[in-house]
């Protein structure tokens, strides 16, 4: 799961997450990332770099 | 001391404090991050959580959700006149339980006060097929100072107000049009004019590439030392308008309280002299 808040700033950007994902399959991550007003560097890092991995684990559960 | 507001919205502001110290300016970002109060969960009874998530990081994602908080409505534990064992003035409770296949979130819980709602949508877990959670969260009042969920400012900071002078010298060769990364600098008239001061971020990457500026002083950065530009941000449990006037309160209080204490030792070694 997407952390809750960026690690630096405490900004809550877990709920731009979804949108995030459905609109990088086709836009330029810069652009959507302007667009859901994540602006500081350090909550851009949160999205960019996260690896979604509860649908590798779930069926395991 | 004079305020300019350049920006204030609901959740964040930006104005220039003028006519004060540095540790003013200082004590009013740390007030707003680690003084002022807001709402947070911080006690969870989980009775049922078959998520791929362990108790521990479900309850970390729910203590990080902001909550609209009425911060004349609670009081810390602490300083509750329950003795901090907890009661409505100064605990919510909320519940949440849901079982997949679906996406849990935070506007689920369902809270004891109708006021004290998550301020924003948080995907909580993912829940698949014979997932479920059922669960009871506490949330209390406290400050940044013990935990970063209880912290109200975000990004709170401060930078002097910059200050570019250019020389007569100035052949206005436009280098340091081109290197400044804000677009702070422009040519008009065949003179380099400062289009943007306040957009500085003071990095004085033209004076680097001023060839002139190794004989003269042709372009220099300097600062106001006395104005300060400050940036602030909430999470959403308080307005920044408020956030930032009760940082203001909370520092003249702290101040009035160490005056008295000031004036209680003044009054004893005042005694001890008497009697000696
Ligand atoms: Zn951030
Ligand atoms: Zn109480």
């Amino acid at each position: 799961m997407i952390p809750v808040r960026c690690f630096t700033c405490g900004k809550v950007i877990s709920g731009a997450w979804e949108e995030y994902k459905k609109r990088t399959k086709l836009e330029d991550p810069a652009k959507v990332l302007d667009d859901l007003g994540i602006s500081r560097y350090c909550c851009r890092r949160m999205m960019l770099t996260h690896v979604e991995l509860v649908d590798e684990s779930s069926p395991y559960y | 001391m004079k305020v300019e507001i350049i920006e204030l919205g609901d959740r964040a502001a930006k104005f220039v404090l003028s006519g004060v110290a540095p540790a003013f300016v200082n004590s009013i970002r740390r007030a707003m991050l680690a003084e002022v109060p807001t709402l947070a969960i911080d006690y969870v009874n989980i009775y049922d959580n078959t998520s791929v998530l362990f108790d521990e990081q479900l309850a970390l994602r729910l203590g990080l959700i902001p909550l609209i908080t009425d911060l004349d409505s609670y009081v810390l534990p602490s300083e509750c006149s329950c003795g901090g064992e907890g009661c409505s003035q100064c605990q919510v409770s909320l519940t949440l339980s849901a079982e997949g296949p679906k996406t849990v979130y935070s506007t689920e819980l369902v809270s004891a006060d109708p006021s004290v709602m998550p301020a924003e949508v948080v995907p909580l877990i993912k829940l698949s097929e014979r997932h479920r959670i059922s669960l009871e969260a506490i949330a209390r009042l406290g400050t940044g100072h013990d935990h970063a969920k209880w912290q109200a400012g975000i990004a709170c900071g401060y930078k002097n107000v910059p200050k570019i002078t250019i020389s007569d010298e100035c052949d206005a060769c436009g280098m340091c049009v081109d290197a400044c990364p804000r677009g702070v600098l422009v040519i008009a008239d065949d003179v380099v004019k400062v289009v943007d001061e306040r957009a500085c971020s003071l990095c004085r990457l033209c004076e680097g590439v001023c060839e002139l500026n190794k004989i003269y002083d042709v372009i220099k950065v300097g600062t106001h030392p006395d104005s300060f530009i400050v940036t602030a941000e909430t999470d959403g449990s308080i307005p920044i308008r408020e956030l930032i006037t009760r940082s203001a309160e909370n520092i003249s209080d702290r101040a009035e309280a160490l005056d008295g204490y000031l004036s209680v030792i003044d009054m004893e070694m005042e005694m001890d002299h008497h009697a000696t």
